[in-house]
């Protein structure tokens, strides 16, 4: 497939519930997540209900993007749609809005990412007009 | 549970394979087969059939019918297990429920897998949006998320973990259906030197994917006496518990089910964990049997590499641990992987375990792990306490 970086599928929305929003937030440089009106709190990924409640009552809202390493990983071993890619950073973010997202550092060298890390949102182009949720490292307040 | 009414009377396993050529029919025919081998029970006479749900025939939803087909079985009672390394135990819970409620009186509870062969289980769901693009596709990266946690909260003294692996390769080396290629004994500094996988998981930390089956049988104890059955044994105490803090956005990952089943499998059969005479926990990977340490209560809560490190957890030890080598030396047969810490506490119970055999078999600590999930701890854990 041409449009394909490095062999990497481009995922197709709304296949398990309306994402539409996440994904044209995407295409505007902004990270939409899903927040529960009821109780005032985001969830990721996104769910058919509230995972508080259980109600439909939800809606989607920016997040800032900034938040703390949480836990981290490198991939080191192939598998599908990782051609290129290795050794990859792969990171589960504490955002400040108190939801956890996993995306990969695109900034760093994979070996010196650490847990507490304080991250901002960045882009991760996957095709010509699809871009991904990432992550760089923040280093005194501004990027590495 | 707690009751001493249901017992399973027997057990069967196939050699664990990889790449067999074999399917999980066939696996599970070789298993039920050997069942009533061992047991003499007539085939007609079961009534009941707990499967599991296998990742090499998961795009067929009548999996669980198709099997009654393949081995002749009319079932009163068909349970379709679908909590992977949970399925086998929890599948003799349901059994025993079942059989309590008069639906049926004597159950198969038959696990077979054959990904090694034949993958064709596709997880779907959320993962090709939200899981897959960060090139998360398997347990071992996430994984390597989850001992980066535990490490960063409690540390992981890397002799631990392979303390974990160097004992179980050792108990291997007396399983006959272990995989052959894992039948070689293996030192701290194979471990140390074994290639990192998804930091800081190392490859000796991992199960392997193999093709398998393993077969209960499961009946009253009333009902098995006068089957003429021998030899039984007593699940005393079982809990599940899936998606655990699944109502949070940001639980501590390090913490899971069993640190609330665990407990209740205690209340239930009234033992203690110092009571318990072999562990045979789920083993995907070596993280994952020194947490269940903590959860349990063998020890403190963030002191798992020095309990591992100070305790003897060979076949003649305090804790003889997971004696048939687990799935990390015996092979994981795929989603029939909870059936075989199961067949090896019956086996040891049944004093059938050979150059393996435990000395005072008279109960065992039996877990299960299900899947898992996306920045969480695993999906379901399950646990059962055996007695004599």
């Amino acid at each position: 497939m041409a449009d394909d970086k490095q062999g990497r599928p481009i995922p197709k929305p709304s296949t398990y519930v309306d994402t539409a929003a996440f994904w044209d937030g995407a295409k505007n440089g902004k990270l939409m997540l899903q927040y529960c009106k009821d109780t005032g709190q985001f969830q990721h990924y996104p769910k058919p209900v509230s995972i508080f409640t259980g109600s439909r009552n939800l809606e989607w809202r920016e997040s800032s993007g900034k938040g703390t390493v949480y836990a981290c990983t490198v991939i080191r071993v192939p598998g599908p749609g990782l051609d290129g890619r290795l050794p990859l950073s792969v990171v589960t973010v504490e955002l400040d809005e108190k939801v956890r997202i996993i995306g990969n550092v695109l900034n760093a060298d994979p070996d010196s990412v650490k847990i507490g890390q304080r991250v901002e949102l960045a882009w991760d182009r996957i095709s010509d007009d699809v871009q991904y949720p990432a992550f760089n490292i923040v280093e005194d307040g501004k990027a590495a | 549970m707690s009751k001493r009414d249901i017992v399973i009377a027997g057990y069967s396993e196939t050699a664990i394979a990889f790449k067999s050529g074999r399917s999980a029919y066939d696996l599970a025919g070789e298993a039920l087969a050997k069942l009533l081998a061992a047991t003499g029970l007539e085939k007609d006479a079961i009534d009941g059939l707990a499967v599991t749900a296998p990742l090499s025939e998961t795009p067929n939803p009548f999996f669980a019918v198709y099997m009654c087909e393949a081995l002749g079985l009319a079932p009163d009672w068909l349970n379709y297990g679908g909590t992977g390394g949970c399925s086998a135990t929890g599948g003799v819970a349901r059994a025993a429920s079942a059989i309590r409620d008069g639906l049926c009186e004597v159950v198969v509870v038959l696990s077979s897998d054959a990904p090694s062969t034949s993958w064709k289980a596709n997880y779907g769901a959320y993962r090709p949006e939200f899981q897959d693009p960060q090139g998360v596709q398997g347990p071992p990266a996430t994984f390597g998320l989850l001992m980066s946690r535990y490490h960063h909260q409690f540390g992981i003294k890397s002799e631990a973990l392979g303390k974990i692996a160097v004992t179980q390769r050792q108990h291997a080396l007396h399983n006959d259906n272990a995989y052959a290629k894992f039948k070689t004994p293996i030192t701290m500094a194979d471990y140390e030197k074994s290639r990192v996988i998804a930091d800081p998981l190392k490859l000796l930390d991992c199960v392997m994917f193999c093709d398998g089956a393993n077969a209960f049988l499961v009946t009253s104890e009333a009902t098995a006496k006068k089957l003429g059955l021998k030899k039984m044994v007593y699940p005393t105490a079982y809990a599940e518990v899936t998606n655990f803090n699944g109502n949070q956005s940001c639980p501590d990952i390090t913490e899971t089910g069993f640190s609330k089943i665990g407990p209740k499998v205690f209340k239930q059969s009234g033992l203690t964990p110092r009571d318990i005479k072999m562990f045979q926990p789920y083993d995907d990977f070596t993280i994952a049997v020194m947490i269940q340490f903590e959860d349990f209560g063998f020890c403190k809560r963030g002191q798992g590499s020095d309990y591992t490190i100070n305790t003897d957890l060979s076949i003649t030890g305090e804790l003889p641990l997971n004696t048939g080598g687990g799935q990390i030396s015996a092979g994981q047969p795929g989603l029939a992987s909870g059936g075989l810490n199961l067949a090896e506490a019956v086996r040891q119970m049944f004093g059938e375990g050979g150059g393996r055999q435990i000395a005072n078999p008279k109960n065992a600590l039996v877990t299960g792990i299900g899947v898992i999930p996306f920045a969480r701890n695993w999906g379901t854990s399950a646990a059962m306490i055996l007695e004599a």
